[in-house]
């Protein structure tokens, strides 16, 4: 019963994605209440089974539950191989059983302390801004379109959770991060939203270069990618893993490149306040609440590697306070309410990373729900800030003008370095993007030079 | 550009210049003070039409709908041929003039708008002559008459030439049909048909058309940059000074102030900017050095100017048209420093004089910075500035766009031949008179042009719709009830429109008066919940007066009890905000009180109606004690001002302000035994737009407090008496009330109800539940407009549906506000009773029989409802046809800045102006003013008054006068006014609004309601 609650909740997000994606491609008119209906349900569906299990763990103390929908993907360790293997419909059989293949990715999904609070979460949410949307939207051009890549994001969150190997976590990551850079550039026939949405989106690939080859080596070294099987027998959190401290502390630094990409620590956080540019309901649910959030989700899910060495706590510690304090700085000289919440996010998400990078395990998922929670009706809420404001000014009965008690020249400083968030893209502008495109003009070059030569060309 | 050397312009010419030229700035204050003024301000001494051609050149925008928005229009019957045909013949005269001997003038305009298939713009014409078959094929259109007689004379002319040899038209049929074989089937002849059409079309006109198209204009550095590197300078600088300005504008949100922030503009930007900092964006290093002269002092920032202009090298001539481009070039940022520079007393912290002229300074040092990196980048540092504006100007001298204008004209061409049948022959063989005729005509007429007699047209439809339903109403007897139980005096608002005819149709014995919603009250007010004073009246007006609301001596103790109350909230609320947003607090509330958001997030979202009633209920118990006086009076002598002896009116301002009132409206006799001032206010959720909702006249705050003030003075004996010596005689029966209507939620509240005579409480209760019906039937007239309201939808349903707007978080439509206002009419409310007008018409009271005979109240009133009605309607207008340009674009990125306004996205230019969520059924037309006067006394206003004149006569708004005594109608036209002939035709008459408009939800033509014209006889009386 409970495997059948488990494909339902990934299954309901499927459905949707598929519904949406063929009418888009088939053209078909659909209306405004089609959509928002087919979303609502398509959420109550999985919620309901999400919190179906929840309700079952809770009742037999059972800490996990694995979904596996089988091998997708199947090469042999024999020389002659049998690729692509037709998606089975196979439930519950662990691939670790017989003949260990080279490789496989297996869809297996896994619901224990971690993945169903943050898909109960995800559900919630979505559901909560779907319908939001479906009136703030109102006949906008873009109204379909909007959903369509919701329901993308809502996949990608749900698969990324609900992930029982590293593969499936980093398809619903793609999914999200896809969706996410989408949603940035929704207004494309602005250049800002485009060019910043070009910005997510090559962030996002770096992390996600770096995911893809943490997720490699770990594969290498534990043979799948099943988390059950990295963590041993013990159920998350317990989890523990016989990998060589060395490459534990390799392939950890590489998840936490990936974790601080899509979290936006430093020094990838210039990209948060940019992505403040779609509609109101997805940047609160993207960067206020769930995919600011999966970074740090991706932590938790490998903090077997964290327990293991204290190096890579340390560096997590080290990163989260960084990151902090360069938030609550940027955060303070904000004059726009879209920023400033960006940056408060920020500050709370790097506060969840030292946090994991501390030990603990619990409290930052309640942290996360919390943040999340909170952070989205904040959003949601931004156009009231006038009113707000002015109500908050007449209940205190005037303005208090804020004065800095730092001394002029340091608080000068301070400022500065707020006011350009650090110069963090900048810099980064500089010492990856210049060289690297500079690395790809001079490889044109050159070729360019070599194919002339080759075709007897003078020139 | 000159390349030419300018010696360095006098500094104060400069500054002379910037201020002229603010003048096309944005005229939007702080979004929480909504101001709706005509956009094109800047430019009102200028004829409407040139204004609108000039301001498409300036700002860039588009001053009318696209042709094929209007061919749309004509497809659903709002633009007819008849109007074209009109507007045609206004423009033309009556005679007919021939042109090339091939067709009227009159008709080739009449083809070019309504009858070409194709009415491409230049942008569109390469892919259309690709994609599209018209240069094989005929237009789909043309009369079977003109396609056989072209086939027919084409083939023979074929033959002709075939035998005769003539080299010419040999040479150019063989370019499209080889000849030899002997049957040609009919579509090969319509391909040889339209391919010769094509080439003689396109070989004539480039033989004629050589003179038309200059290099556009590259005025700015950035122009030259952007030609030549493909890159906008303007985005990097851009990027830097939105910033830059919102941190400075900034009210007091962000919690760190701008260090410098009180010393100026440029004092703030060197704090932030002049000096180096680590890891700096590569094309601002040179910053620190640029800026190095303002910094300290040596330059000031005109000199500053001065020297950058000259580093340009620009002429005289250029001087101005640069200064205009860079201020315009980030014009919402720009705008609001100049708001807050001159409009001190609107804002928290202003800007101090010459900041406008300091953001230019800093713009100008930017703007060579960022140029200089990209030429540096783009040629790898070889070329210079210099260079690259000599290579933008060579390149667009180069790129002809004569070529692509030739293709466009006889592209236009050809459909006309098609569609008047004219044969290759005949155009082979036109003479070059003909064909410079020919091409003169198509030229002259070219989109800007169509565009705008399609708009005239279609202003033509409405005014007509709108003329002929007065005009038929005036033949009809004025309705007054004999004995008035009521009278209503609401805001000349396009919205107490339908609330009035509710009224009248609820109660036939209800009276009702139209008045500027400040009711000749403008006040600075605060409220007892309040802690500042709001400016109530108009924005040009700077009220002379503060009042404020106190609550009665006998619940003093309640009152402080509960402002306690409100400030521990407030404090909690102020801290839990702040603490949410910072590291250590945010933690611990994030992560113990985060998951309780839940509850506030899924109730507003899921059940908002439910969660407002919660919190309404709640907030009532630290709201301030209901009971409330406004300290009206001042004693005389004492001056006025913001602290507790300057609170209130004289006596003598109060009988002032109450007579002019009064008299301005003609409710001078016939008072009724009670008499409402009703000010408007609006509510909604999560809308930094609300202020736009709210009463215009009040600089978008709600207006109830003008019209209690007003009912106060009124019912205080001694202004009774000093109005009775002045003529005004006031029957001591009668009572004033002071109301607020909200047009969101429709509901009304009175004030000061605990004051009112038991005489007349009877009266009160039974005229609460007229206006209840009068409410639910105007919340169910407004339900049309929406669509997610079922057409169906029943009274009680509607009210329910209007209030769940007002209180949803995710409606960005809470209301329509005065969108689809198209007419207004200053007159006796009895002339218009019973005429349908779908909220679409401003109405202000004036009863010419009580004006002296040089109409000094029409002037004094008009000097105010016309520019504000005029800036509303153009507001709407301006922003319905290009909402990017003119408006602020799609709400849904909007993010509130710096508490003043909002911006698109993560970071942009401010966006003053409405949002397309608030024009969406806007129909774009100028207002029409048609008022119950004579045509002299109208034109003797206008020369009195500059400002009413300049509106008037350029065309800004347009303009009829009713006359009082028959229904003859004059419209005014170039410059003087003609008698308007009304169409015949029957204008449609109900039983009841609902009848009219049940069902449909466009809009609507105007009809008589039949109940309404009958004479007032005993219905249901008030009196008890």
């Amino acid at each position: 019963m409970l495997t059948f609650a488990g494909i339902l909740v990934v299954l309901s997000p499927a459905v949707l994605v598929a519904l949406f994606g063929i009418s888009t491609l088939l053209r078909t008119p659909v209306g405004e209440t089609v959509y928002s209906r087919c979303t609502a349900a398509a959420v109550s569906t999985g919620l309901a089974a999400a919190v179906w299990i929840l309700v079952a763990m809770l009742m037999t103390d059972d800490r996990q539950v694995e979904v596996s929908l089988g091998d997708w993907v199947r090469i042999p360790a024999a020389a002659e191989q049998h690729a692509g293997e037709p998606p089975g419909g196979a439930v519950g059989v662990s691939p670790h059983a017989l003949d260990e293949p080279h490789f496989h990715f297996t869809m297996k999904f896994m619901f224990d302390r971690l993945s169903v609070p943050f898909v109960i979460m995800t559900f919630v949410l979505c559901g909560v801004i779907s319908a939001f949307a479906s009136r703030y939207l109102h006949r906008d051009g873009g109204f379909q379109r909007f959903f369509l890549f919701l329901s993308f994001f809502l996949l990608g969150m749900i698969l990324s959770s609900a992930a029982g190997t590293i593969e499936t976590l980093f398809f619903g990551w793609e999914l999200v991060g896809l969706s996410s850079a989408l949603l940035v550039a929704f207004f494309h026939d602005r250049r800002g939203p485009v060019v910043n949405g070009l910005r997510v989106w090559s962030i996002y690939r770096l992390a996600d270069a770096a995911f893809l080859i943490g997720a490699m080596s770990l594969h290498h070294l534990s043979g799948s990618g099943d988390f059950s099987g990295l963590a041993g027998q013990g159920v998350w959190p317990e989890g523990r893993v016989d990998i060589p401290q060395q490459s534990v502390l390799l392939v950890g630094c590489l998840f936490l490149f990936a974790a601080a990409g899509k979290s936006a620590l430093v020094p990838f956080s210039g990209w948060l306040p940019r992505a403040m540019e779609g509609p109101t309901p997805s940047s609160a649910v993207f960067y206020g609440a769930l995919s600011v959030h999966l970074g740090a989700f991706l932590l938790l899910r490998i903090s077997p590697l964290l327990d293991r060495s204290p190096v890579l706590s340390g560096l997590v510690v080290l990163l989260g306070a960084v990151t902090c304090v360069f938030a609550a700085m940027a955060a303070r000289v904000q004059s726009d309410i879209k920023s400033s919440l960006a940056f408060a996010s920020l500050i709370q998400v790097s506060i969840i990373v030292v946090e994991i990078g501390l030990g603990f395990r619990y409290l930052p998922l309640v942290h996360i729900i919390g943040h999340a929670c909170l952070r989205t009706l904040q959003l949601v809420r931004a156009p009231s800030l006038l009113k707000d404001y002015n109500s908050m000014i007449n209940a205190l009965g005037g303005v208090a003008e804020r004065r800095s008690a730092l001394e002029q020249s340091r608080y000068q400083r301070m400022y500065r370095f707020a006011m350009n968030r650090g110069n963090l893209d900048s810099i980064l502008d500089e010492f990856v993007v210049r060289p690297f495109t500079a690395a790809l003009l001079w490889s044109d070059r050159l070729e360019r030079r070599w194919t002339n030569w080759l075709s007897g060309e003078n020139k | 550009m000159s390349v030419v050397s300018e010696p360095v312009p006098e500094a104060a010419v400069v500054a002379a210049e910037i201020r002229e030229l603010a003048e096309l700035l944005p005229l939007q204050g702080p979004i929480t003070a909504f101001a709706f003024l005509n956009p094109l301000q800047g430019l009102e001494h200028l004829p409407v039409f040139d204004a609108l051609r000039q301001a498409h050149e300036i700002f860039g925008c588009e001053p009318y709908l696209r042709e094929s928005e209007y061919r749309d229009l004509v497809a659903r019957g709002r633009i007819t041929a008849e109007d074209v045909q009109e507007i045609l013949q206004q423009e033309l005269g009556v005679e007919r003039r021939s042109v090339a001997g091939l067709i009227e003038l009159h008709e080739m305009r009449l083809s070019q708008l309504l009858k070409l298939v194709y009415p491409v713009s230049l942008n569109e014409l390469d892919w259309v002559l690709a994609e599209a078959d018209s240069l094989r094929r005929f237009q789909s259109t043309i009369p079977l008459e003109h396609r056989e007689r072209l086939l027919n004379e084409t083939r023979h002319w074929l033959q002709m030439v075939e035998t005769s040899g003539e080299s010419a038209a040999l040479q150019l049929i063989r370019s499209v049909y080889r000849g030899g074989r002997r049957e040609v089937s009919e579509q090969q002849m319509e391909s040889i048909c339209a391919g010769l059409l094509w080439k003689i079309c396109l070989q004539r006109l480039e033989s004629v058309s050589a003179a038309a198209g200059s290099a556009a204009g590259l005025i700015r550095l950035r122009d030259a940059v952007l030609a030549v590197t493909g890159q906008d300078p303007d985005e990097l600088v851009h990027d830097v000074l939105s910033g830059f300005c919102a941190g400075w504008l900034d009210q007091g949100y962000a919690q760190w102030q701008m260090p410098n922030r009180d010393s100026g503009f440029v004092a703030a930007f060197c704090a932030v900017y002049g000096q180096s900092s680590t890891g700096q964006r590569r094309w601002l290093r040179g910053l620190p050095e640029a800026l190095q002269g303002l910094c300290r002092g040596a330059v000031s920032p005109v000199e500053s100017i001065c020297q950058s202009l000259s580093g340009l090298a620009v002429g005289d001539a250029d001087r101005r048209s640069l200064i205009r481009q860079s201020l315009l070039a980030l014009r919402g940022w720009a705008g609001m420093l100049w708001q807050t520079e001159t409009r001190p007393d609107r804002v928290f912290r202003s800007s101090p004089n010459g900041t406008l002229t300091e953001f230019l300074a800093v713009r100008l040092i930017l703007d060579r910075l960022a140029a200089e990196w990209l030429i540096r980048e783009h040629s790898g540092g070889r070329k210079t500035v210099g260079d690259t504006v000599l290579q933008a100007v060579s390149q667009t001298a180069q790129q002809q766009p004569l070529e692509l204008t030739a293709r466009y004209q006889a592209f236009v061409l050809l459909q006309l031949a098609e569609l008047h049948g004219w044969s290759p022959q005949q155009l082979f063989e036109l003479s070059e008179e003909g064909w410079s005729e020919l091409a003169g005509a198509a030229v002259a007429f070219d989109q800007l042009e169509r565009r705008r007699v399609l708009h005239l047209a279609f202003e033509q439809h409405l005014s007509r719709q709108a003329l002929d339903a007065v005009s038929r109403r005036a033949t009809l007897p004025l309705v007054v009830p004999q004995t008035p139980q009521v009278q209503i005096v609401t805001c000349i608002d396009a919205r107490e429109e339908s609330f009035r005819r509710y009224l009248e149709e609820v109660c036939p014995e209800i009276e009702t008066f139209g008045n500027a919603g400040f009711f000749c009250v403008p006040m600075y007010y605060r409220g007892a919940a309040e802690a500042t004073f709001t400016a109530l009246c108009p924005v040009v007006i700077r009220p002379q007066n503060w009042i404020v609301e106190d609550v009665v001596y006998s619940l003093e103790d309640s009152h402080r009890q509960r402002a306690v109350a409100r400030r521990i909230l407030g404090r909690f609320s102020q801290r839990f905000d702040s603490g949410s947003r910072s590291s250590v607090s945010g933690a611990l509330l994030t992560a113990l009180l985060g998951p309780l958001a839940t509850v506030p997030l899924l109730g507003r979202i899921l059940f908002p109606h439910f969660m407002a009633q919660m919190h309404s209920t709640a907030g009532q118990f630290v709201a301030p004690p209901a009971v409330t006086r406004l300290r009206l009076e001042r004693p005389e002598g004492v001056p006025a001002g913001p602290h507790d002896d300057g609170i209130g009116f004289t006596l003598t301002e109060m009988v002032t302000m109450s007579e002019r009132s009064l008299r301005d409206i003609g409710l001078t006799s016939g008072f009724a035994p009670l008499v409402i001032f009703m000010g408007h206010g609006s509510s909604c959720m999560n809308n930094p737009h609300e202020s736009a909702y709210h009463c215009g006249a009040c600089s978008g705050s709600p207006g109830g407090a003008n019209g209690r003030a007003l009912a106060a003075m009124l019912n205080d004996p001694r202004v009774r008496r000093r109005l009775r010596e002045r003529g005004l005689d006031i029957p001591d029966e009668t009572w004033f009330i002071g109301g607020l209507h909200n047009t969101a939620t429709e509901e009304i509240t009175f004030f000061d109800l605990e004051l009112l005579p038991s005489s007349h409480v009877g009266r009160l209760r039974k005229l609460r539940g007229v206006l209840a019906e009068a409410c639910q039937r105007n919340a169910q007239e407004r339900c049309r407009r929406f669509d997610s309201a079922p057409l169906e939808i029943d009274q009680q349903a509607a009210l329910l549906h209007v209030r769940e707007r007002s209180e949803d978080l995710a409606q960005t439509r809470p209301e329509y506000g005065n969108c689809t206002n198209a007419v207004c009419f200053v007159g006796r409310r009895g002339r218009l009773r019973g005429l349908f007008l779908d909220r679409r018409s401003f109405m202000m009271s004036y009863d010419r029989a009580q004006d002296t005979t040089d109409s000094m109240i029409l002037a004094r009133i008009l000097g105010a409802v016309i520019p504000v009605c005029e800036g509303i309607n153009l507001l709407y207008t301006l922003s319905a046809i290009d909402n990017r340009g003119w408006g602020s674009g799609t709400k849904l990125p909007h993010n509130v800045t710096s508490l003043l306004g909002v911006m698109d996205g993560a970071s942009s230019d401010l966006r003053p102006g409405l949002p397309w969520q608030g024009v969406d059924i806007h129909e774009p037309v100028r207002l029409l003013f048609i008022i119950e006067t004579t045509a002299e006394s109208m034109l003797q206003i206008m020369d009195r008054n500059p400002n009413v004149a300049a509106i008037c006569r350029n065309g800004w708004a347009q303009l009829a006068v009713l006359d009082p005594q028959s229904s003859r109608i004059q419209r005014f036209l170039n410059g003087r006014f003609e008698d308007y002939e009304p169409r015949l035709g029957q204008l449609s008459e109900v039983a009841a609004s609902r009848e009219w408009y049940a069902g449909r939800r466009d809009h609507l033509p105007f009809a008589l309601i039949r109940p309404q014209l009958a004479v007032v006889g005993a219905h249901e009386a008030l009196v008890e």
